[in-house]
């Protein structure tokens, strides 16, 4: 079954109708496969199934007792009306009020137990889904926009959550309630009951003829509506160029137009789909004409009694009430199964696995080569081609070249992010992809460009490096990366909580931190890439120096920008659009009067002025 | 609240229509009781055909009456609701463009985009609920309770009893759990921040092999979420069961109560048939008036974020004269300027002076957070300066009309933000009126023009979302062309050439040289503006140094120093060609 849900049909962005949608028609959601999606929901809440029998016969006891509580109604009516036996009567209040009792208590343990299954169940639902989206292979993150995954942890899963929680139990209820009230009725007073019928057709050409055109006035609403909040996101989050542009009367007018627009289809759409509970309303009064008006004429023939014209009218409403719940619940449920699809569309993708024979490795030496590597992000788009380049343990590579030209890729090779299209890869002798991936991770220590932290504190982000290492090891990294000296400058010192904007603290000291970080692993083999952005001249030198030690017998791939970092390589590696074009040492490419000699050229122009 | 029922008032008429037509329908639920009690009493207790189809075709009369106002209401709460919300959102959109930066910076523009949203929307749905229901259940509560006393007194006081005490015991439960769903929001968020922090630093989660502590951290915070939600919910549940429990307790009191009278011939049967009725149907609107009240808080918050953004005075007014339009020559002179970010407590920048001559190319160079940028958000007056004055031709900045003074300067900022549409679309954004010449002009100083003549659409090639997608050095460069087109006196490069090769930097240069305009090129990089006339060296917010290039090797160390690391950097990135 794996496998074949490999999603290549492209995005498809997950958006889900607002949540208060009243009464509005949805447009159909797109299942594929409705079966298949509630057997694995039904999977998640197996574990709960003991539970949700109990559910069940809680909507059997709590339908059967909304049935028989108006039924006893009535036959209390007619003994009021008929005879005055006080004994009797007392009996029947008294019973009335244990069937009242037992019905509130049964609807409140449905709800309450359902509402553990459906928020237990969706909390395992999330967690795997968490955990299997960490296990994907990084194309993965490449192919969908992250908000786009986003949406399906939060907003499908929400969507499942809440139709798990109200839907299950209120489509048993109305079926239940629906099949039992018209077998009462039709005990109690056939004649009565078909007439009481009639409305049904009513109903559903009513409803057909409504959601004919709501429908239409829907799409055209919905269209609206996303230009008018794409133009509000667009506008608003650029406002800096519309003020330095004094273009304000330029959009307000434009986005009058779309307003205008919005209004116009809402306006129908609106009023269309608020003709649904009037037609409802109106059905109900409808019956309960019907069944007064007629019942009268039948107790006066001595058909019916009085207290099945009371019961009728109560039934009546119970009749049309499940019928009108039938129906929303089901575009509802059509929505949750097309999330809950969407999310196991995610789950049905391969993680990143290892070979069948991938073995395990320990400390590495370190020795690497790339072996005629080929690599191409999208097909027929080869970002590398016929890498070869062979380091020896503790020696460092410098990487140079032109942005796009691929060493960033290069380096995500190394790190296993992705798998190269032809060639090979050797680590220590050993063939990369015959290794085990987190075995090959645990000697590799990365520090990317744009040093990413979390919401956590620096003492942990730190120790993210080695989750063992004591406070006193975590505060040893921080100083070898130079770190130690601000962070206890800032107020709650290493407890500081960094916010996930970068604000808070600058940009080369979160660098700063990221080298700690891996200062903490202390892995075999490093890659690093060097920041380009701009920051000041004192912690550029800072981080110079936490580079240095940090790279101290280490095998070490580095993106390189700063000549001092270049000139002292073992290796330097020129990468032009995606072939290494010279390599070797500082003397021995200045000597060979290439590319990098003329960089190196025009470096020294600069300098001089 | 108070300022959105002044804007429903403006549709006051269809208002007080779908009111009275919402009226209709409640008064036809309410008396049709009655008619089935004089129905029954009347009727099959005497046995009177006639009556019965009297009666009976009052009943129906009634119901067609209540549908028909049932659908009139609809066109006029919908008018009422679409009117309001377009007004809002015009309102509010109007009110945010006239904001200055620093107002839009207060709200933060995410913030201002929800409100025009979702907020908008949900004040939509409550006016439209409201116009419908919303005073229905109520009124239908209070209303029951009346028509049950003129049915009978007696039995009508026990409903007047139960009544107001589940509504009390109602309120309290919603209460609680609105409260309960403000910390599932805030649960919600912090998982979300989670997923978002591991989406985006996946490489770093894999490559330290941090899986099972990422998920233990989201297992964490999901646990709680799931337990407060569970609470949450489980509260709202109990809600109706009690209510339930309530009204039945009313209705066996009332049996028990109306076999009492019946005996003594105080009540006629169809009196108490008619009582329970009412009962029946307040337990059903009791239902509706919890869902009520789950809507009727989301929107009061909704309003009170709406109307904060109402009651805010905009900074900044839209010009109201054209009065001769106001040509400048570009000469701009800063004098002694200081300037402090709102709610900041350092300066940004400090008694800064220089004077700019026409036509003069300026670089401005510091470390991050030196004021380089805010220097140039200056100089169109974005932000007022704090102390210290900038003159334009000799006049403070602040005797211009902000648009005409905006309309002679061409901005590019550092993050290059495009609108979606076409090519030329964005590009007309500079100047309405610019010609086909003046634009291609403008693209080809900006060493774009080429790239856009190989796009099978050219300059009508739609970017953006539903477009294609462009480089950081492509948006940077039509962004630039976008600041040309207006032929600025002023043109400010805000760092925003770094996303171009050497070569590229160098021929744009050459381009603006061309054109009579005075140009800021801020940037971090000495070699982009080494060619300037002036160059404005800032730390720390304050002056440090000015004059061309060799004057400042000369004189400032920190110059030097600045020039020396960078000489040793950077290089390997600019050399080579952009593919």
């Amino acid at each position: 079954m794996q496998g074949t849900n490999r999603n290549v049909s492209g995005k498809q962005p997950a958006r889900i109708p607002s949540r208060h949608n009243h009464g509005a028609p949805r447009q159909k959601p797109n299942i594929k496969n409705m079966r298949q999606t509630l057997q694995r929901i039904w999977r998640y809440m197996y574990a709960k199934k003991k539970l949700f029998y109990l559910v069940l016969i809680m909507v059997v006891v709590s339908s059967a007792l909304s049935l028989l509580g108006p039924y006893l109604l009535g036959v209390t009516v007619d003994h009021m009306v008929a005879d005055f036996q006080t004994n009797q009567l007392t009996v029947m209040l008294i019973l009335l009020g244990v069937i009242f009792i037992a019905q509130s208590g049964a609807v409140w343990m449905q709800n309450y137990w359902m509402i553990t299954i459906a928020q237990e169940t969706v909390q395992t639902m999330r967690n795997d889904l968490f955990s299997h989206i960490l296990l994907l292979p990084l194309p993965f993150f490449q192919k969908r926009q992250s908000g786009e995954v986003m949406s399906r942890l939060t907003n499908d899963m929400e969507n499942v959550s809440r139709t798990l929680n109200s839907s299950v139990i209120q489509l048993a209820t109305s079926v239940l309630t629906l099949g039992g009230t018209v077998t009462i009725m039709l005990w109690l007073s056939p004649l009565l009951t078909l007439l009481t019928l009639t409305i049904v057709p009513l109903m559903y050409w009513g409803m057909r003829w409504i959601t004919n055109r709501t429908g239409r006035y829907f799409k055209a609403q919905q269209r609206d509506l996303g230009d008018v909040n794409g133009y509000v996101e667009e506008t608003l989050s650029g406002h800096h160029i519309i003020k330095a542009f004094s273009q304000e009367e330029r959009v307000t007018a434009a986005f009058h137009e779309k307003n205008e627009r919005l209004r116009d289809s809402g306006y129908w759409a609106q009023t269309y789909s608020g003709f649904i509970p009037k037609l409802m309303n109106s059905l109900n009064n409808l019956s309960f004409t019907i069944i007064v008006g007629f019942g009268a004429i039948l107790a006066v023939n001595g058909l019916v009694s009085i207290g099945i014209i009371v019961t009728f009218t109560t039934y009546a409403r119970q009749f049309t009430r499940p019928l009108n719940d039938l129906a929303n619940q089901y575009n509802v449920v059509l929505s949750a199964v097309a999330g809950a699809e969407r999310v196991f569309e995610i789950m049905d993708e391969e993680p990143e696995k290892d070979g069948p024979q991938a073995k395990p490795v320990d400390r590495l030496h370190g020795a690497v080569e790339f072996r005629s590597v080929d690599f191409a992000y999208q097909e027929g788009e080869r970002t590398l081609s016929n890498i070869n380049l062979r380091v020896a343990p503790g020696q460092t590579v410098a990487l140079v070249g032109p942005t796009g030209a691929g060493k960033t890729t290069l380096i995500s090779l190394l790190a296993q992010f992705y798998q190269p299209d032809g060639g090979r890869i050797l680590l220590d002798g050993r063939d990369a992809s015959k290794l085990m991936r987190a075995s090959l991770r645990r000697n590799m220590g990365i520090v990317l460009q744009d040093s990413i932290l979390f919401e956590i504190t620096i003492r942990e982000n730190i120790r993210y490096g080695r989750l063992k290492a004591t406070d006193e090891e975590v505060v040893q990294a921080a100083k070898a990366a130079n770190a130690d000296g601000f962070i206890r400058k800032l107020p709650k010192g290493y407890d500081t909580v960094l916010k996930a904007d970068g604000s808070g603290i600058s940009h080369g000291q979160r660098q700063l931190l990221s080298i700690a970080r891996v200062m903490l692993a202390d892995p075999a083999l490093l890659i690093l890439d060097e920041a380009t952005s701009s920051v000041d001249t004192i912690t550029e030198m800072k981080i110079n120096d936490a580079f240095q030690q940090l790279m101290k017998g280490k095998t070490s791939f580095v993106i390189a920008h700063r000549l001092n970092t270049v000139k002292n390589a073992d290796i330097i590696a020129v990468i032009q659009s995606g072939q290494i074009t010279e390599q070797g040492t500082h003397q021995e490419l200045i000597k060979q009067n290439g590319h990098y000699a003329s960089l190196v050229q025009s470096s020294r122009t600069q300098k001089n002025g | 609240m108070k300022e959105i029922v002044t804007y429903v008032a403006k549709y006051k008429a269809a208002a007080v229509l779908a009111l009275l037509l919402m009226a209709v329908e409640l008064v036809v639920e309410l008396i049709q009781p009655v008619i089935m009690a004089s129905i029954i009493d009347t009727g099959v207790v005497q046995r009177d055909m006639g009556r019965i189809g009297f009666w009976g075709a009052v009943l129906l009369g009634t119901s067609v009456l209540a549908f028909a106002s049932g659908i009139l209401n609809s066109f006029f709460a919908s008018k009422v609701s679409q009117g309001t919300a377009y007004d809002l959102r015009k309102d509010v959109y109007e009110r945010i463009q006239r904001f200055s930066v620093t107002q839009i910076q207060r709200f933060a523009a995410s913030s201002l985009i929800t409100r025009l949203t979702t907020d908008v929307t949900q004040i939509q749905s409550l006016i439209f609920m409201a116009m419908r229901i919303m005073l229905r259940a109520p009124l239908f509560i209070i209303g029951g309770v009346i028509m049950a006393f003129t049915v009978n007194v007696q039995l009508a006081l026990i409903l007047a009893a139960f009544v107001p005490f589940l509504l009390l015991v109602m309120l309290f439960l919603m209460t609680k759990g609105v409260k309960l769903f403000g910390s599932v929001q805030a649960k919600i968020d912090r998982l979300n921040s989670i997923i978002q922090e591991n989406l985006l630093g996946i490489r770093l989660v894999k490559a330290f092999l941090r899986n099972s502590f990422e998920t233990d951290r989201f297992r964490k915070v999901n646990q709680s979420l799931m337990e407060t939600n569970k609470r949450a919910l489980q509260l709202m549940e109990t809600v109706m069961p009690i209510v339930m429990l309530g009204m039945n307790a009313g209705i066996i009191t009332i049996l028990w109560l109306g076999s009492i009278q019946l005996e003594t011939g105080d009540a006629q049967p169809g009196e108490v048939v008619a009582i329970l009725n009412y009962a029946t149907r307040i337990l059903g609107s009791f239902g509706v008036f919890s869902f009520l009240l789950m809507n009727f808080s989301r929107g009061k918050a909704s309003a009170a974020r709406i109307t904060e953004v109402l009651l805010e005075p905009p900074e900044e007014q839209l010009d109201k004269s054209d009065q001769g339009e106001h040509r400048m020559s570009g000469q701009i002179a800063f004098e002694n300027v200081s300037f402090c970010y709102p709610e900041a407590k350092q300066p940004a920048l400090q008694g800064v002076s220089f004077l700019a001559d026409a036509g003069e190319m300026v670089g401005v160079i510091g470390e991050t957070g030196s004021g380089k940028s805010t220097l140039a958000q200056l100089i169109p007056s974005l932000f007022p300066v704090t102390r210290g004055g900038i003159f334009l031709d000799g006049k403070p900045i602040e005797s211009f009309e902000m648009q005409q003074l905006r309309r002679q300067i061409g901005m590019v900022p550092q993050q290059a933000h495009l609108f979606s549409g076409t090519i030329k679309e964005n590009l007309l954004w500079g100047n309405e009126e610019a010609s086909e010449k003046e634009i291609i002009q403008a693209a080809v100083d900006a060493s774009i023009h080429d790239y856009i003549m190989s796009l099978p659409r050219g300059y009508d090639t739609v970017i953006g979302q539903r477009g294609i997608n462009l480089s950081g050095g492509q948006k940077q460069r039509l962004s630039l062309a976008r600041a040309l087109i207006r032929e600025p006196k002023i043109l400010i490069l805000d760092d925003s050439t770094s996303a171009l090769d050497a070569n590229t930097e160098a021929r744009v240069l050459q381009a603006l040289r061309r054109r009579s305009c005075t140009v800021f090129i801020i940037a971090s990089k000495i070699s982009s503006v080494k060619n300037a006339e002036k160059i404005l060296l800032l730390k720390h917010g304050e002056l440090e140094a000015s004059g061309p290039h060799r004057q400042l090797i000369e004189q400032s160390a920190y110059y030097r120093m600045i020039y020396q690391s960078q000489s040793e950097a950077g290089v390997f990135e600019h050399a080579g060609n952009e593919s």
